[in-house]
């Protein structure tokens, strides 16, 4: 019975066709009249969102540093509270669809470079005032600008200004075509604001829930906004907080006293799948972590050495043992299959190869190298260890230096030859190339700098035809495949737990639970 | 006299620790790799718009200057903003609002483990002393020397394992909103509470136990026992009194710990106390949330040992009176 229920469970979260789950009830000795019935039951509960409810989060980091101001929004607990606050211009739904938020349409001129949003009438703030085409261009115009401390400020680089057309009108200049625009307004950094807010903390936003208390470090509480422009929210209420320790927030979810959670690790998985109460939701992304070898000095700038780095990880046992299969096997680029279309498929994987790694590694010359490794995500330092055994096997010591999270990004990364490096999912390919291979940009961190790369970027963006699109996106993860000095063995899954009584979460993979979506399309059975 | 002038000596000395202790504390963050600019943006950060946090914030001034705003602020009793939550050019979260809620949960917590602990170790101790070899004895010196070697984080997830998750007895998390009153605030405390005493009563009951059969070979103790008088009446009468210094010494440390030093048991439980907010401030180099964390938890000690010497100068007859 409590394995119909899991397979009732994946098909009304749609990990599951039709097809499968008679399959799996068959396998179970449930007959085909029976099976049927509880696909019916299944179905109809996925049908009728229920409202009502509170919905408990608990995220796996928060502290005083907590925001309300989405130009920083920076961890989960962030995004989840801007999802409830706040409205994006556009959203990303289930299967990585664009669909308009506060932004009714969009369109671009020919070239994209320049932009119209219309923006909805009748949305009001939760002061009660109007939303206006002010109050968007006010918003975005914070992300611009060398002086910005915007941590989403890269995706908008090309634009140059905001223009209000007129009071529900806004374009946006931009100083180099990009046909990746919308999709960049996804990213939970994007929330409109109401124009002038000093005091972000009262959360003046437009979104499904009104911000009630504000705590940064302890916990936030949201009511659903009445006054909402659509829709809305099915829960009554949201109470978000922090459980910073894995097993602590396992358990929290297990024993029923939070319903959603998000970072369930390689330890808890099995704790929690074998509950009765909660479940595992694994969404393939292309975020990823890796080692980062520095390419303008010793030993990164010697190409045979990246290579060999590269030909010794075993990305099929990285995934199956170290993730436990809540990953995908890497091709030392960061566009993953979790893209779609957009991911090179035509591209080989680089096999582990110890024989080839001798190879490159004797014809490298070098014969010692220190790697700085902190726990940035979740299995690195398990990856670390299986590539220093690995190397020890063909003759090659590899040093690790183990160093704390804490301040590791302005100490280590970017300065040592060798580091270990964990990159998010971006809203592009072409962003997500961007970010860290745009030759002298300002996340470069293997130092990489390759003028084709460049053309390609600014060119793919301009491109609108879809095959010659996907013909420069291969080109470009080939490039780093190849030139530059970042090992990617695996990307890894966002695994997050959910009480079963919570349904309705949809699939979007840039974060946590449908990247935040959850907060106004999941549901509770009463 | 005596004790009035001891009292002003302790004070001044107190005083002077908090300043030194102040100024270690500063030093110490400041020597951190990173400052709260760095945290706040993270792997986002460009030289740009670190500098430009870092004038929003006042951090480029030099450190010295920035340690002098912060001591004549606090001796005008104005604890500062945190910088970590500020971000923007955003007012910071007041550190005095921020400190409030979590002292109050924290003293919450400390006195409920005080309340149970306390006497209960006291008592299991004395009754240890009494029967000094028997099987009641035995039993108390080896399970406190089991608990005290085991970590509070194992006690605290075995806990979590049987009395949340297998029982479903009492909530994993110790999850309070400062609205919970009666039955609910006992049932959100139990855990953590739980846990702690177990930590500290097994200190408290081997420090009693060991500082009174000390006492029992003593020569007086000795006279007592030849002129007939009950072992009972002995070791509550003569021993206990003697023993007090210490014990009360060993309590007020328990308590200190209970105030600053429970981190583990925090973010086990997610209680949002007072010592996992000065961990998560050393962590954004919240330099002035992490001194008024530090002056509080320095000054617990100073208190609470102070408090000790004082029990101990008052039940000592000897101190009392120094000749």
């Amino acid at each position: 019975m409590k394995d119909i229920r899991k397979f009732q469970q994946m098909y009304r979260d749609g990990r599951m066709g039709r097809r499968d789950f008679m399959a799996a009830l068959g396998a179970l000795g449930v007959g085909t009249a029976a099976a049927a019935g509880f696909l019916t039951s299944a179905k109809a509960l996925a049908a009728t969102p229920q409202k009502g409810g509170t919905a408990r989060y608990a995220n796996n980091l928060h502290g005083p540093d907590d925001q309300m101001d989405p130009m920083v929004f920076t961890s989960g607990i962030d995004y989840t509270r801007g999802r409830a606050t706040y409205n994006g211009l556009i959203q990303m739904v289930d299967g990585m669809v664009l669909a308009p938020e506060l932004a009714e349409e969009w369109s671009a001129n020919a070239d994209a470079t320049e932009y119209t949003f219309k923006i909805r009438k009748g949305v009001e703030f939760h002061d009660g005032s109007a939303l206006t085409a002010d109050d968007v261009a006010w918003t975005m115009s914070r992300h611009i600008g060398e002086e910005s401390p915007s941590t989403a400020k890269a995706l908008l680089a090309a634009i140059t200004e905001w223009k209000v057309m007129d009071s529900h009108t806004v374009k946006a200049m931009l100083s180099s075509p990009d046909s990746d625009l919308p999709a960049k307004l996804t990213e939970k950094q994007m929330k409109i604001v109401k124009m002038g807010t000093e005091d972000f903390r009262k959360g003046n936003g437009t979104g499904p829930f009104v911000l009630e208390s504000f705590e940064p470090g302890v916990r936030s509480t949201h009511v659903r906004n009445a006054n909402y422009w659509r829709e809305g929210a099915n829960f009554d209420a949201l109470e978000i907080t922090g459980i910073t320790d894995p097993l602590a927030r396992a358990n929290a979810l297990i024993a029923g006293d939070v319903d959603l959670i998000n970072q369930v690790n390689a330890k808890s998985i099995a704790l929690v799948e074998s509950s009765e109460t909660a479940r595992v939701i694994s969404t393939p992304t292309s975020a990823y972590t890796g080692i980062c070898i520095l390419k303008n000095t010793a030993p990164g700038e010697n190409d045979d050495f990246v290579k060999a780095m590269q030909y010794i990880q075993d990305r099929d046992r990285i995934v199956r043992s170290i993730l436990k299969g809540h990953g995908t096997v890497g091709n030392d680029h960061p566009v993953g299959p979790a893209f779609g279309p957009d991911h090179c498929s035509e591209l080989p994987i680089r096999e582990f190869d110890p024989d080839k790694a001798k190879f490159h590694l004797d014809k490298s010359g070098v014969t010692a190298a220190e790697l700085f490794v902190a726990p940035v995500r979740l299995g690195i330092e398990e990856i670390s260890l299986l590539m220093q055994a690995n190397l020890k096997k063909i003759g090659f010591d590899l040093t690790i230096r183990k160093v704390p999270s804490d301040g590791y990004w302005g100490a280590v990364w970017m300065k040592e030859p060798m580091n270990v490096v964990s990159w998010n999912m971006r809203p592009t390919a072409n962003a997500q190339l961007a970010i860290q291979f745009a030759p002298h940009g300002n996340w470069n961190d293997t130092f990489w700098h390759n003028d084709r790369m460049g053309e390609l970027l600014k060119a793919q963006l301009a491109e609108t035809d879809e095959a010659k699109r996907h013909a420069m996106l291969c080109e470009m993860q080939t490039l780093v495949h190849n030139g530059s000095g970042m090992v990617i063995p695996a990307h890894v899954n966002e695994v997050d737990g959910a009480s079963n009584k919570i349904h309705g979460i949809p699939t979007v993979p840039f974060g946590a639970l449908g990247a935040y979506e959850w907060v106004e399309f999941a549901w509770m059975e009463a | 006299m005596t004790l009035l002038s001891a009292l002003l000596r302790r004070t001044a000395l107190g005083v002077a620790t908090l300043f030194v202790v102040s100024v270690l504390i500063f030093v110490g963050t400041s020597i951190l790799p990173g400052d709260v600019a760095n945290i706040i943006l993270g792997q986002m950060a460009t030289p740009e718009s670190l500098a430009a946090l870092r004038t929003k914030l006042g951090l480029d001034e030099p450190a010295h200057i920035r340690y002098l705003i912060w001591l004549s602020d606090l001796l005008s009793g104005d604890l500062g903003f945190s910088k970590a939550g500020a971000g923007t050019g955003t007012v910071g979260t007041p550190i005095s609002e921020m400190l409030m809620p979590r002292l109050i949960n924290t003293i919450r917590l400390g006195g409920a483990v005080a309340i149970v602990a306390v006497p209960f170790a006291v008592t299991i101790g004395l009754l240890a002393a009494m029967y000094p070899g028997t099987r009641l004895d035995r039993f108390v010196t080896f399970t406190t020397l089991g608990l005290i070697s085991v970590p509070e984080f194992l006690v605290a997830t075995l806990l979590v394992l049987v009395i949340a998750v297998q029982l479903g007895w009492l909530p994993a998390t110790a999850y309070i909103s400062g609205q919970e009153t009666g039955l609910k605030l006992v049932r959100a405390l139990a855990m953590p509470a739980l846990t702690l005493v177990i930590v500290a009563s097994s200190q408290i009951m081997r420090m009693t136990r060991a500082t009174v059969l000390n006492v029992m070979n003593s020569p007086y103790i000795e006279m007592a026992i030849l002129k007939g008088v009950p072992r009972r009446r002995i070791i509550l009468r003569h021993a206990l009194l003697n023993a007090i210094g210490p014990i009360a010494n060993v309590i007020a440390l328990n308590l200190a710990y209970l105030v600053s030093g429970v981190v583990v048991v925090e973010t086990i439980f997610a209680y949002p106390g007072l010592a996992k907010l000065m961990i998560d401030a050393v962590q954004t180099r919240d330099l002035p949330l992490v001194q008024a964390c530090a002056m509080i938890f320095c000054a617990t000690y100073i208190v609470l040992i102070f408090i000790a010497d004082m029990v101990s100068i008052l039940s000592n007859p000897r101190l009392r009176h120094p000749k």
